[in-house]
């Protein structure tokens, strides 16, 4: 036992000393209160349905029972309740994984026409189905059929008197 | 039929083919990494064996391959022998580390021992490191110049003509 203890020192010595890279230093100091008990396991749990897990097939990290979803939620948790924004922790995993991680695309570049595309749709359909409306609603003689040329209405007329 | 619906048909086929098109061609699983071009996440973690703190930035001035691995990843098998080869190649002018998460140290330190250990190999407690650089699966390989900026990324096991290649960029 007795050795045991110098080891178990250098251990803890050693674990204290480690350093992983720290979201401060990438999206700044946390600009929100810091978080516990229910209110923590609430933000937490909604942040992290925010967040896709980068080693499954399109489920967020709050859903994934994968070890990498739940560092991922480990780490929301943790800036969470050091005060850190949503805002600053989406911006912390964006910049790691790129926008591939954020289940919601941010209006910008290409991943505006996943929003613009469904409206721009829209309005050409509504567009179409007005204008198929309207010509159904047109008297029948209006429009319907190419105006005959004089000769042939005077071939008919002809015929008719004869 | 009517020659605007053939229009906006032809349209809305052609855009579907062209993201077909394009998205056919990619695997699912590989993320571009917004990292290449920034200065590499600065960490201090635990060395494999000896229990040391290595700090990345400690090997600054010299191009780093940081390789992101695990003892349970069947491709990381594969991959290692190519990295111990390399590293002992390239000897001093580059300096190769590996990071291993979601893993046991026993584990890890029965796996060098059996297969060859050239390089620190530092543990990743509860994945924070990786999560800094993206990781999404192992092995990833980030290649960092003398600078620190990560000039490349690499998804998947390399052979040592991907490595080098990719070492190339790291060198100039």
């Amino acid at each position: 036992m007795k050795k045991l203890i110098p080891i178990l020192f250098l251990a803890l010595l050693a674990s204290a000393q480690m350093k992983a890279p720290d979201a401060e230093q990438f999206v700044g100091s946390p600009k929100g209160t810091p978080l516990t008990g229910d209110a923590l396991d609430q933000r937490s749990h909604e942040i992290a349905g925010l967040l896709r897990c980068p080693v499954c097939q399109g489920l967020a990290i709050a859903d994934s029972p994968s070890e990498m979803a739940i560092n991922m939620k480990g780490q929301v948790r943790e800036l969470l309740s050091r005060g850190f924004t949503e805002e600053q922790i989406l911006a912390y995993f964006e910049r790691s994984y790129g926008q591939f991680v954020l289940l919601k695309p941010k209006f910008r570049g290409v991943n505006s026409l996943v929003w613009t595309l469904p409206i721009f749709a829209l309005l050409i359909g509504a567009m179409l189905v007005v204008l198929k409306i309207r010509k159904l609603e047109a008297p029948a003689g209006e429009g319907a059929g190419a105006p005959q040329s004089d000769d042939y209405v005077a071939r008919v007329r002809d015929l008719v008197n004869k | 039929m009517n020659r605007s619906v053939l229009i906006v048909g032809g349209i809305i086929t052609a855009a579907l083919v062209a993201v077909l098109y394009f998205a056919l061609g990619n695997d699912p699983q590989h993320i571009d990494s917004p990292l290449v071009g920034a200065v590499a996440p600065d960490f201090r973690l635990k060395a494999v064996g000896s229990g040391e703190a290595v700090d990345l930035s400690r090997y600054r001035g010299k191009p780093v391959v940081l390789n992101f691995w695990a003892t349970w990843c069947h491709p990381c098998w594969d991959e290692h022998p190519v990295l111990t080869e390399n590293a002992q190649m390239m000897g001093d002018r580059v300096q190769f580390v590996g990071v291993v998460f979601q893993d046991d140290e026993k584990k890890i330190t029965d796996f060098l021992q059996q297969r060859g250990w050239a390089y620190p190999t530092l543990v990743d407690d509860r994945g924070k490191t990786a999560i800094a650089y993206g990781v999404g699966g192992v092995p990833e390989t980030f290649f960092l110049d003398k600078h620190g900026t990560i000039v490349a990324k690499f998804d998947g096991p390399m052979s040592t003509e991907i490595l080098q290649e990719n070492l190339q960029k790291a060198m100039r």
